[in-house]
């Protein structure tokens, strides 16, 4: 319609899709509790930074039973040091999320009456993570086939490694030490041993927590080095009644990176929709992604966002500053642009500056038992091409209007709703007629009816 | 009688279909001047080496017979819808470059007039390996059981013309169990391993990519070895060196293994104009 003059006067809101509204994390292992508490293990987010087969990989803690009963066991690929393990800057989770977060987008119509003007932009919501609490409980004993490859403290959590031989002496090891295993888990241990994976099990040492100062454990991070590019979520469905979501960054200096043995799809996006959505953008999402999950038959990975970080546009944040992404685990930021994507030989050499070569990904998976019976497998491209879910609010310009070019322009007004509440109900399975009372009413009394007509037709 | 359709004809109308089943269907980021530039230089490609081998009037049928004699471009047509389907690129030029390798690979790379490399599969490897722009989506069919179904269909109508069914059962068939046995050895649940197994891009994989008949050996017993072969170096990359495009890579290390089993196993060549149970050029002519 060239009669609306939508203007920049943008701005973005930023949520927090689940962080906030779904307690609690099940990362890819399981928590093993001390206790019958009830474990809520429904959401989750990782981080892993990832060039050549150097990985460093960083798990949000959003537990939130009992301090005292927390514990985690963790396969992962390789024996980790001391010195492989820290924890991380409890910000740098939601720093992430916020870059990466799906965007509202604002437009404003001027007035059609008068010249172009351009608005003003603002923030909205952005509401905060919300981690918790934990505890720790101490002993080690060797049983059957159990080796303790590592055992030492970093911050806040007493880590144990282990190797095992079978799932049998690795549950009684775990079980005499006063772990809570789930029903169901050991056969699922089996195939991560014979995997010749390593256990990491991380529990809190309760004094170094207390006297730490930090109210909620801050994640943890792992360095190895390892050709396997994968989550194990398996092992966090066995005490799973539900659908789990795990949002996954990935940090990579060559280009987005995709589920290798699940489909990665697009969330929808670049879509307009009703101006009421900005109250109820949370909402929205949520709707939204369900329905996008259901449409696609509950097992894909859906991608959220794919951006070069040396930039955004729009942001939802501002970019991550050099520190932020090494606290992320970007390690191979002073090496020499270029020695990890090799320049083409087409392009020849493009000024590159120091963020540039790194490209975020952000996948989220919602997974079951039932249609996810695999580990993730994930796999580094070399696409630069950007993506982000991002949605558009065009509010319309519903004052008084006496010319013609005015008239004309609210003429055009219902149609242009009507199409915006069949998007936005298509998209979250929301009624139409819902949608439609929520719509602003426009007054077509002065507007002739060959010019509501002709705006019909348009 | 009726002059048989070219089995390749079939196939390129299969690999068409898929192309934009994928971008309507499975979200694939296809960019239309990928896919051209796919069909270009590959065509050119091929016409400018036809060119350079002849040196005399490119449009001369290689057989006698009304099978056309456009029938040359049928295979670069199918290198280039196959590259389309399975090489995604950061920008155009990689895959000119994937596609113009794999056709001149089939001019540079042959012995005893067979070329050694699946084309397809010589340009992903080349792209992958060497620009830097270029990769392999795996998981970009997902794990479908109609899909599957599709491949088996339309893969079978194209193989039962040129009677290579042999390679994909047997391909698949050793997969499959080695990827069983696996399971059983790691305790997994059988649903782990008929989800690596419905995997589409496999599923395709051995329908429409190792069958090639010009590439693979010409006697049965041969071809069983050969599939074999591929099948153990897959199980291996994949599980071991943890490769998602494992099968890619087994193809190509696999091909030249060609070479040995000919010579071992002697069978005629497969050539395109004497299908089983087609009708001849020299037949009908009588």
């Amino acid at each position: 319609m060239n009669m609306i003059r939508s203007f920049f006067a943008v701005v973005l809101s930023l949520f927090l899709v689940f962080t906030n509204s779904l307690p609690a994390l099940a990362f890819c292992g399981f928590y093993v509790a001390k206790a019958d508490t009830k474990l809520y293990n429904q959401a989750s987010q990782v981080a892993i930074a990832r060039a050549n087969d150097r990985t460093i990989l960083t798990m949000a803690n959003d537990y939130q039973g009992e301090a005292k009963d927390f514990a985690m066991v963790v396969p992962v690929p390789t024996v980790l040091k001391k010195e492989q393990v820290k924890v991380a800057n409890p910000t740098i989770m939601e720093r992430l999320d916020a870059f990466s977060a799906p965007r509202l987008v604002e437009y404003f119509d001027a007035n059609p009456c008068e010249p172009v003007r351009r608005y003003e932009s603002f923030d909205l919501l952005r509401p905060a993570a919300a981690p918790a609490p934990i505890a720790s409980n101490r002993a080690r004993e060797k049983a059957q086939g159990v080796t303790i490859e590592a055992q030492f403290n970093v911050g806040e959590y007493d880590i144990v490694i282990l190797s095992a031989k079978e799932s049998g002496g690795l549950e009684s090891w775990l079980q005499d030490n006063g772990y809570k295993i789930p029903t169901g888990a050991k056969d699922l241990l089996k195939p991560y041993i014979r995997q010749k994976l390593k256990f990491f099990v991380a529990k809190v040492n309760l004094e170094k927590f207390e006297t730490s100062g930090f109210t909620k454990l801050r994640p943890i991070q792992i360095a190895y080095e390892s050709p396997r590019f994968m989550l194990p979520i398996r092992l966090g469905m066995v005490n799973a009644q539900q659908a789990q979501d795990l949002i996954v960054y990935i940090l990579s200096p060559k280009g987005r990176a995709e589920v290798a043995n699940y489909r990665t799809v697009r969330i929808p996006s670049d879509v307009n929709i009703p101006e009421f959505v900005k109250g109820e953008f949370s909402d929205f999402y949520k709707s939204m992604f369900s329905t996008s999950y259901d449409r696609e038959n509950r097992n894909v990975a859906f991608l959220e966002y794919a951006w070069n970080m040396g930039n955004c546009d729009p942001c939802s944040a501002d970019p991550l500053n050099p520190d932020e992404l090494k606290q992320a685990g970007v390690f191979w930021l002073e090496q020499p642009i270029g020695t990890n994507k090799p320049q083409s030989f087409w392009r020849g050499r493009r000024p590159m500056p120091m963020a540039s070569n790194v490209f975020i990904t952000r996948l989220h998976v919602r997974y079951t038992r039932d249609k996810f019976p695999e580990d993730l497998m994930f796999q580094d491209t070399n696409n630069q091409e950007n993506f982000q879910g991002r949605y558009v609010m065009q509010h319309p310009y519903l004052n008084e209007t006496n010319c013609d070019a005015g008239k004309q322009y609210r003429a055009g007004l219902p149609k242009r709703f009507d199409q915006e509440a069949q998007t936005l109900s298509k998209l979250t399975g929301w009624k139409i007629e819902d949608i439609r009372k929520k719509l602003p009413t426009v007054s077509l009394a002065d507007v002739s009816w060959y010019d509501r007509f002709r705006a019909y037709v348009r | 009688m009726r002059t048989p359709i070219d089995a390749r004809l079939y196939q390129i109308g299969f690999l068409a279909s898929f192309l934009l089943l994928g971008f309507i269907t499975r979200d694939w980021q296809l960019h239309i001047e990928v896919v051209l530039t796919a069909i270009a230089a590959a065509l050119t490609t091929q016409y400018l080496c036809l060119k350079l081998k002849n040196s005399k009037n490119l449009l001369v049928p290689l057989h006698n017979g009304d099978l056309g004699g456009y029938s040359q471009f049928y295979s670069p047509m199918i290198t280039a819808l196959g590259l389309s389907v399975l090489l995604r690129v950061d920008h155009p030029w990689a895959m000119a470059f994937a596609a113009t390798i794999a056709i001149i690979s089939k001019f540079l790379l042959q012995f005893n007039q067979k070329h050694i490399f699946n084309p397809a599969n010589f340009g992903i490897v080349c792209a992958v390996l060497f620009t830097h722009e270029a990769w392999v989506s795996p998981g970009q069919w997902g794990e479908s059981m109609w899909y599957v179904i599709m491949f088996l269909i339309c893969g079978g109508l194209v193989l039962k013309k040129v009677g290579r069914w042999d390679t994909t059962i047997a391909f698949l068939s050793f997969y499959f169990a080695m990827e069983a046995v696996r399971n059983v050895y790691l305790g997994w649940t059988w649903d782990v391993w008929s989800h690596r197994m419905m995997s589409g891009s496999l599923i395709m994989f051995s329908f429409f990519m190792i069958t090639d008949p010009r590439t693979i050996p010409n006697a049965k017993p041969a071809r069983i070895i050969w599939t074999f072969t591929i099948a153990l170096i897959t199980f291996i990359l994949r599980n071991y060196f943890f490769m998602t495009t494992a099968v890619f890579f087994a193809l190509f290390l696999a091909a030249p293994l060609t070479l040995l089993l000919d010579w071992i196993f002697k069978d005629d060549r497969f050539d395109w104009f004497n299908l089983p149970g087609a009708i001849t050029p020299e037949i009908k002519s009588v």
